[in-house]
């Protein structure tokens, strides 16, 4: 498991994020939001037990964001029950191809 | 404790407002291939036929229209980058429109321009206002007006302008009380203000749109789509200045130009969203919406033969092949491709968003909420039918009429039965 694309602060926490997260899919592409690129960044702060997540999607018109929202939000305070958890969505940068994994490009038939 | 703060994202119309079109909009064009098979014998008539006149409404407002309103209901956050205004002006927009078109239905297959046909067009007319009310006050409240809130504004305000002269014209037809000519010689400027004005410009808006975001594609090109928007509009508003000059048809191949030019010109935008596309493996019916966009080009192919190489002939089969090759030609392809890459969503989201999980975990992906093997076999029926129209309208061949005819039904009794699988699936 690689951290590919993802800014953090704490690698060892960002691969605990990631082991659920990669079960979080974009139903419409039918790949996980971490394969896809879709993590912006995982932000830990273990004094207050906050976590700050920012993700993006494919397009700012993603007919499906509501639902990766929801089940990003419910992944990470799955992980981390005791956390305060806030995931914010950004389009800036906007996603593009190069933040899909190798295995994700293999997976829309590249 | 979880807390999603928000920032950039737009929240989607609920699936209350828009699923109800979507389940008209089916059953409408099942009783309209229903009433094309049951009745081949119309193209031996004039157009202004009651039975053609009933077939045409129905597609036109309670398949092409109410679905369309329905997908419009459901985009016009992603397409205006704003919210929907009203859910309430949503619901009645559906509530006077699917009351009006049965009004409207019965008035047209009866040939009577009495209480029943105004009562319909009335109605269809408020359900068109409460739509257009909450398009433009959705488009003024939002944050920025793109390209695309144009295409949606131009198109609701056709809409209305094609109902309201076909509610002038219901008036009009005993007495003139309205024109100065009978209602039949409007006939074709109340098509096409719908046809190119509704139809085209809002299938160009909301495709230009769908079509990349499905093939996850990164192209864009606000520059073409301003071009399509205005060719597409000065085609018609040229097309209405013509013929309410009474000039002769050969004058319109100025807006048949323009109108040609757009759809080349959207054509070109598909090809380009297409072979930019990241990903590679295309669905059946994004394949469907491209041949749609292929299948605008026949009608417009109808119209140059009529014009130019028919000035003085018969034209009555060609009349209505054109007709037939734009409501079950490239509109129902569309649409018939679209349902199925917008209604699963709706209805996931419905089903599954609120973080609600099947016995065995895992949610089903949106495109397993409708039968592949029957959406196989509607699409084959419907390009089967679709194209075996076209030889036995033009030869008036009675046999193949009815073949092409049980298989466009058969193609309609399908896709009612996938959107039912749709709409009724349960976690």
């Amino acid at each position: 498991m690689k951290i590919l694309n993802t800014n953090t602060n704490d690698e060892e926490l960002c691969l605990k994020a990631f082991e659920d997260l990669y079960h979080v899919d974009d139903p419409e592409v039918g790949l996980n939001v971490i394969d896809l690129g879709l993590v912006y960044k995982l932000e830990f702060d273990k004094e207050k037990k906050f976590l700050d997540a920012i993700i993006t999607f494919t397009t700012e018109f993603c007919p499906m964001g509501e639902s990766i929202l929801e089940n990003i939000s419910i992944s990470l305070t799955d992980t981390f029950p005791d956390w305060e958890v806030n995931v914010n969505v950004e389009f800036d940068p906007p996603w593009e191809m190069s933040m899909i994994s190798e295995a994700g490009q293999e997976f829309l038939g590249y | 404790m979880a807390a999603a703060g928000i920032t950039g994202f737009q929240e989607t119309t609920t699936y209350k407002v828009v699923l109800p079109f979507y389940a008209y909009g089916a059953l409408s064009f099942f009783l309209s291939a229903l009433l094309l098979f049951l009745n081949t014998e119309l193209f031996e008539h004039h157009h202004f036929h009651p039975i053609t006149l009933t077939i045409t409404h129905l597609m036109a407002l309670g398949w092409g229209t109410m679905v369309i309103l329905g997908a419009s209901h459901q985009l016009l956050p992603v397409l205006i980058s704003g919210k929907l205004q009203s859910v309430a002006l949503g619901h009645l927009a559906f509530v006077f429109t699917a009351i009006g078109i049965p009004f409207l239905a019965t008035g047209f297959y009866q040939f009577k321009f009495d209480w029943v046909l105004k009562t319909g067009a009335i109605l269809i007319n408020t359900g068109v206002i409460c739509y257009l009310v909450n398009v433009v006050i959705s488009i003024h409240k939002s944050k920025k007006q793109e390209v695309h809130a144009w295409f949606i504004l131009a198109a609701g305000l056709w809409l209305f302008s094609t109902t309201f002269f076909g509610l002038l014209l219901v008036y009009n037809y005993h007495g003139n009380l309205i024109f100065t000519k009978n209602s039949v010689a409007y006939l074709s400027l109340h098509a096409h203000m719908g046809i190119i004005g509704w139809f085209l410009t809002l299938v160009f808006g909301v495709g230009s749109r769908l079509i990349p975001l499905f093939l996850i594609s990164k192209y864009n090109s606000p520059k073409t789509l301003w071009l399509i928007l205005i060719l597409v509009n000065s085609g018609l508003i040229s097309f209405i200045t013509l013929k309410l000059m009474g000039l002769s048809e050969v004058f319109y191949s100025l807006p048949i130009l323009l109108i040609l030019s757009a759809v080349v010109a959207f054509l070109v935008y598909c090809r380009k969203a297409y072979l930019s596309r990241i990903r590679k493996n295309v669905d059946m019916q994004v394949k469907l919406s491209m041949i749609a966009v292929l299948q605008m080009l026949v009608p417009v192919l109808v119209l140059i033969v009529v014009i130019a190489l028919l000035p003085t002939g018969d034209k009555q089969q060609l009349a209505l092949l054109y007709g037939f090759c734009i409501f079950f030609g490239w509109l129902t392809a569309i649409i018939l491709g679209m349902t199925f890459k917008t209604m699963p969503f709706i209805v996931w989201n419905k089903v599954y968003q609120k973080g609600k999980r099947t016995a065995s975990g895992a949610p089903p992906a949106p495109k397993e909420l409708f039968n592949h093997k029957i959406y196989e076999v509607t699409t084959y029926t419907y390009l089967i039918g679709f194209v075996l129209f076209i030889p036995a309208i033009l030869l008036l061949h009675s046999v193949l009429l009815k073949i092409a005819a049980t298989v466009m039904l058969l193609s309609a009794l399908f896709y009612v039965i996938n959107v039912s699988i749709t709409l009724f699936h349960k976690a």
